[in-house]
C-alpha cells in the first residue's frame, strides 16, 4: 500500500442495499461503529428493522442505530442514493439481480459516489457491464467475511477501470478507520480466499466419500491449523453456498489442480434432496443434530448410503492425539515434527489435505494476489485457517517440498526460492500474528 | 541513601488479549512456551544467559487447576533446566509484585539477568464463576461470598465515596471508558480493539449496557482476559554486555528510575474509614506514586510523559488521576473535561488502552504496563505512541485499593 494518504476520499454515508441478510446487518454495524451515518434499504420496513435490531446485538449497543436510517426501495434510487459516499449492495449471489440494481445505481449515484458489491466470488466486471464509464470507474467487490465483526478479512476486487491511486486510498482506509485485514485481488471466480479456501473443504468432502465423514473431521481436525473441521464448516456456510463457489470455479478455472472443485455426486444427490447443512436442521448436512427420548444427539452421513449413521464416540486416531497433546501445551514445532512423521495410512490422507493447502494457497502469488503475505492475511483473517507460509515454516522448506514431491503435488515457486535463500526464512512475516494460535491442542 | 544498582528493562513481548485459549484446546503451559520464545525472539536475549525466573500470576490453582507456576518456566526451553523460579501473588498486582521481586534480586547482585513473566488464563470458566474466584482479591468471606460480581461493586463504591466527599458525574466515567477503548482501537494487541464503541454508548443504560454492581455498568469495567507478557530485567553490568552486542548507547536502554508500593487493609470499609480526614480516598495507593517518583527523582507527575494505569472500573482511573496529582483531591473531572488524559493531551493516560480496552489478565497486567511503558519510551509504541514519552508512570493495583505498586520507567540519564 502506498505511504501517501490522500485527502480526496471521504466515506461518511453508506447506502445498504439489501440490508436484510446477514452481511446487511453486519456491515451496517460495521461502518456504523467507524462513524459512519448508514442507510439500509430492504424491500419493507419490518425487514430494514430487523436488520437494524441484528446490528445492536453485533455491536452490543441499541445506540449503533442512531446514526441507521431505515429505507425501502419502494421510494425509489432516487430518494436515497443522493449524498452517498458509498453504496454498498449486499443482496443475493445472483448475476442477473445484482445488474437489475446496478443499472439502477448507476442511473441515480453521487458522480462521486463508490459502488462495491459484497459478493464472495462472481466475476466484478461481468456484474459491471453495460453501466455507464463512470460507474466502472468507481465500482468494486469490498468481500467481507462472514460475520465481520469476528472475521476482519476483506478482499477488494477492483473493476479494471479503476483508478489504481483510489483502490489504494480505499484499501488503506479499510485498514486503519474499518479495522479490516485487506487483501486487493484479480476478478478472478472466487476472488482468494474461497478459491482457496473451497479448494480444501471440497477435497475433503471428496476424500469422505472413500474414508467417511467423521473421519476426515478427525484427521483434517483443527489441529491441523483451523477453528472448526472442515466438514462441519461445508455444514455452516450451507451445501447451496458451497456448490455455488465450487461450480463457478470448476467451470471456469483452469489450474494445476485438476478435478479439486467437482463437487462429490453423493453431495449433489443429497443437496437435491433438500440436505443443506446446518441451515435445515431437520434434513442435516454432513452432520445431523436431533433428540431422541430426550438425549441430543449426533449422527454422521454415510456418503454410500445417504443415511445418517451414528458417531463412533470411541473414535480415536492415535497419530492425531499425540500431535494435539504437543499443540495443547504450545509445542507447535513438536507438534508438526510428529504430524509430519506420523507412521499411518491416515497421516499421509491428511497430510497430503495439508500440504496441498500450502501449495494451492501459494500458486495463487501472482495469479489472484499480489505476494504470499496476502494469501496468509486472507487465510487468517477471513477462514481462521493457519498461514500457509507459517505451515511451511513450521514443516520446512526442504520437508515441505520433499513430502510435495512425494505426494505428486506441485511445489510452488517461493518455496524452490526459499530453498536457494533467495527469499528470507522464515516465511511468515505479519506481524502481531502468531501462527501457532491456529494450531488446536 | 548510596546509590541502588540500576534496573535496565532489555524488552519483551505480549501475546494477542483477543485470544480465547481454552478455545483453542490450550492448557496455561502453553502460554508460558509462547510468551517466552516470543520474548527471546523479540530481545535476541541467548536463553543460557538468564539467571533467574519470575512469575506474576493470581489464581491459576481456581481457573486452570494449576499451582506452582514459576516451574513452567523451566518447561520454555531446555536451557532453563536448574533455573531458580518463583511465582508471586499480589492479586491484580501480582505482575508488579513478580518485578519487584526481580529488581531486588538485581539490587542485591544475586543475579544480572531476570526474566519476569505476567500470566492469567480466565477464559476457562463463566462469567459468575470467573466473578466468584475475583471475589478472593477481597476478603472473600466478609466481602464476596454469596455475592455475584463483587468487584464490580467494591469499585462502585469507590464511585460513591468520591461522590460523597467531591461529587462524581457519571459521563466524566463514561468518558474514561471511551478514551480506553478509543486509545485500544490503535493497539493490535488490544483485546477491544475491533469491539463497538461511543462516549454516548458507554453513557447510556440499555439491553447491553447494563448496570452491574452499583453505578458500575458493563462500560464501566475491564476484560476478562487471557494473556501473557514476558520482559527481561537486567543489572548494569548485563545491559552494557547487551548494548555492546546490539551495537547501542546503553543510555538509550530504559531503566525502571523509580518505585513504590504499599499495602492497605484489605477491607473496603477499613480503607475507607482510614481515610476519612485525609483528602485522598486511598492514601496508601498516594503514597506508592510519591515513593516512585520520589526514587526517580521527578518532583511531581508533570515530569512524566504518559501514564499507565490501573482502570479494573472507571472509577479506579478517576481515583488515580487526582492521586497522581494531575488535579487537587477530587477535581480528576477537571482533567477529563480538558482533554488532559487525551492520547494527544497534556499528559495521557493509558495510551495502551489500559484494562478497559487493552484486557486485564489479573496477575499479568503489572508486566504487561511495564512493558507498554518499555514501548512508550523506546518509540516502539506504534500506533499508540506518545510522541516524545521520555519518562512512564505505572500504577498497578490489587483488591479494592488494597496492593499498590507504581514504576517509573525512563531512557536516558
Amino acid at each position: 500500500m502506498g505511504a501517501a494518504t490522500s485527502a480526496s476520499l471521504e466515506i461518511n454515508r453508506v447506502v445498504v442495499l439489501g440490508a436484510n441478510g446477514a452481511m446487511g446487518a453486519g456491515s451496517a454495524a460495521m461502518f456504523a461503529s467507524a462513524g459512519c451515518e448508514v442507510d439500509l434499504v430492504a424491500r419493507d420496513l419490518p425487514k430494514v428493522e430487523g436488520a437494524m435490531k441484528a446490528s445492536q446485538g453485533i455491536a452490543k449497543s441499541e445506540h449503533i442505530t442512531s446514526s441507521m436510517s431505515a429505507r425501502t426501495y419502494g421510494e425509489g434510487y432516487g430518494a436515497f442514493l443522493p449524498g452517498a459516499d458509498l453504496i454498498f449492495e449486499a443482496v443475493a449471489e445472483e448475476m442477473s439481480l445484482k445488474r437489475r440494481i446496478f443499472a439502477e445505481v448507476d442511473a441515480h449515484r453521487p458522480e462521486d459516489a463508490i459502488v462495491a458489491t459484497v459478493s464472495s466470488g462472481l466475476s466484478i466486471r461481468e456484474m459491471a457491464e453495460g453501466c455507464s464509464d463512470g460507474f466502472k470507474k468507481h465500482f468494486l467487490g469490498i468481500h467481507l467475511y462472514n460475520p465481520p465483526h469476528v472475521m476482519s478479512g476483506v478482499e477488494l476486487i477492483p473493476h479494471p477501470d479503476m483508478d489504481p491511486a483510489l483502490v489504494n486510498e480505499l484499501a488503506e482506509m479499510m485498514t486503519n478507520r474499518f479495522g479490516r485485514a485487506v487483501v486487493i485481488c484479480k476478478d478472478l471466480p472466487a476472488f482468494a480466499g474461497n478459491r482457496i479456501g473451497f479448494k480444501v473443504l471440497n477435497e475433503v468432502a471428496q476424500l469422505a466419500e472413500t474414508h467417511g465423514v467423521q473421519l476426515m473431521d478427525t484427521i483434517v481436525g483443527p489441529y491441523t491449523g483451523r477453528a472448526m473441521p472442515p466438514l462441519a464448516t461445508i455444514d455452516l456456510v450451507g451445501w447451496d453456498v458451497h456448490k455455488a463457489i465450487v461450480d463457478n470455479v470448476d467451470a471456469n478455472i483452469q489450474d494445476e489442480a485438476p478435478g479439486a472443485f467437482k463437487m462429490p455426486a453423493y453431495m449433489s444427490k443429497a443437496l437435491e434432496a433438500g440436505h443443506m447443512g446446518d441451515k435445515t436442521p431437520l434434513m442435516g448436512g454432513f452432520f445431523k443434530r436431533s433428540t431422541v427420548d430426550g438425549k441430543a444427539i449426533v449422527q454422521a452421513l454415510d456418503p454410500a448410503t445417504g443415511n445418517y449413521i451414528d458417531m463412533d464416540r470411541g473414535l480415536t486416531v492415535p497419530f492425531v492425539e499425540q500431535v494435539k497433546e504437543l499443540y495443547h501445551e504450545g509445542r507447535y514445532q513438536q507438534g508438526m515434527d510428529s504430524f509430519m512423521s506420523a507412521q499411518d495410512p491416515l497421516a499421509d490422507i491428511a497430510r497430503k489435505v495439508v500440504l496441498g493447502y500450502a501449495s494451492y494457497a501459494l500458486h495463487r502469488v501472482g495469479e489472484v494476489v499480489e505476494e504470499y503475505a496476502d494469501a496468509d492475511r486472507i487465510m487468517t483473517a477471513g477462514f481462521n485457517w493457519a498461514p500457509p507460509s507459517g505451515l511451511v515454516d513450521y514443516i520446512g522448506v526442504d520437508r515441505a517440498i520433499a513430502q510435495m514431491e512425494r505426494y505428486g503435488i506441485p511445489v510452488p515457486a517461493l518455496l524452490h526460492a526459499a530453498k536457494k535463500g533467495e527469499v528470507r526464512t522464515p516465511l511468515f512475516n505479519l506481524p502481531f500474528l502468531t501462527p501457532g494460535r491456529y494450531f488446536a491442542g | 541513601m548510596s546509590e541502588t544498582e540500576p534496573i535496565f528493562i532489555l524488552g519483551g513481548y505480549q501475546t494477542d488479549f483477543a485470544r480465547n485459549w481454552t478455545k483453542e484446546g490450550k492448557h496455561i503451559s502453553a502460554m508460558f512456551n509462547e510468551v517466552v520464545t516470543g520474548a527471546l525472539q523479540a530481545t535476541q536475549i541467548p536463553p543460557e544467559d538468564v539467571e533467574v525466573g519470575h512469575v506474576g500470576n493470581f489464581a491459576a490453582e481456581l481457573y486452570t487447576m494449576q499451582g506452582h507456576l514459576g516451574a513452567f518456566l523451566v518447561e520454555t526451553h531446555p536451557s532453563f533446566s536448574g533455573l531458580p523460579t518463583g511465582r508471586h501473588e499480589a492479586a491484580c498486582a501480582s505482575g508488579s509484585i513478580a518485578l519487584l521481586a526481580a529488581s531486588s534480586e538485581i539490587e542485591a547482585r544475586r543475579y544480572d539477568l531476570a526474566m519476569v513473566v505476567g500470566v492469567e488464563q480466565m477464559k476457562s470458566v463463566d462469567s459468575a464463576r470467573g466473578g466468584d474466584f475475583l471475589g478472593t482479591a477481597a476478603w472473600y468471606e466478609k466481602e464476596a461470598k454469596g455475592v455475584s460480581f463483587p468487584f464490580p461493586k467494591l469499585f462502585g463504591r469507590l464511585g460513591d465515596e468520591y461522590d460523597k466527599r467531591y461529587g462524581l458525574k457519571d459521563e466524566h466515567l463514561a468518558r474514561i471508558s471511551a478514551i480506553n477503548y478509543e486509545n485500544a482501537r490503535k493497539n493490535p494487541l488490544a483485546q477491544t480493539r475491533s469491539w463497538y464503541m461511543s462516549e454516548e454508548h458507554a453513557q447510556r443504560t440499555d439491553r447491553f449496557n447494563t448496570l452491574i454492581g452499583g453505578r458500575i455498568k458493563i462500560t464501566d469495567c475491564s476484560q476478562v482476559t487471557d494473556g501473557a507478557i514476558c520482559v527481561f530485567l537486567a543489572s548494569k553490568r548485563y545491559a552494557e554486555k547487551y548494548a555492546k552486542k546490539h551495537n547501542m548507547d546503553i543510555n538509550s536502554i530504559p531503566q525502571i528510575q523509580g518505585w513504590g508500593h504499599h499495602t492497605a487493609p484489605l477491607g473496603f470499609d477499613d480503607k475507607v474509614a482510614e481515610s476519612k480526614d485525609n483528602p485522598y480516598v486511598l492514601p496508601h495507593t498516594r503514597q506508592a506514586i510519591l515513593d516512585a517518583f520520589r526514587r526517580a527523582k521527578v518532583a511531581d507527575v508533570w515530569g512524566i510523559d504518559a501514564i499507565e494505569t490501573h482502570d479494573c472500573f472507571t472509577t479506579s482511573e478517576y481515583m488515580a488521576i487526582d492521586h497522581f496529582g494531575l488535579t487537587p483531591p477530587g477535581k480528576s473531572w477537571q482533567a477529563i473535561e480538558e482533554g488532559i488524559i487525551d492520547l494527544d493531551g497534556q499528559l495521557p493516560i493509558n495510551p495502551s488502552g489500559g484494562l478497559i480496552g487493552t484486557g486485564h489478565p489479573v496477575g499479568g497486567t503489572g508486566v504487561r504496563q511495564l512493558l507498554d511503558a518499555y514501548k512508550q519510551v523506546t518509540n516502539t509504541a506504534g500506533g499508540y505512541q506518545v510522541g516524545g514519552a521520555k519518562k512512564v508512570a505505572t500504577l498497578n493495583i490489587g483488591g479494592s485499593g488494597t496492593t499498590s505498586v507504581s514504576f517509573v520507567v525512563g531512557a536516558g540519564n
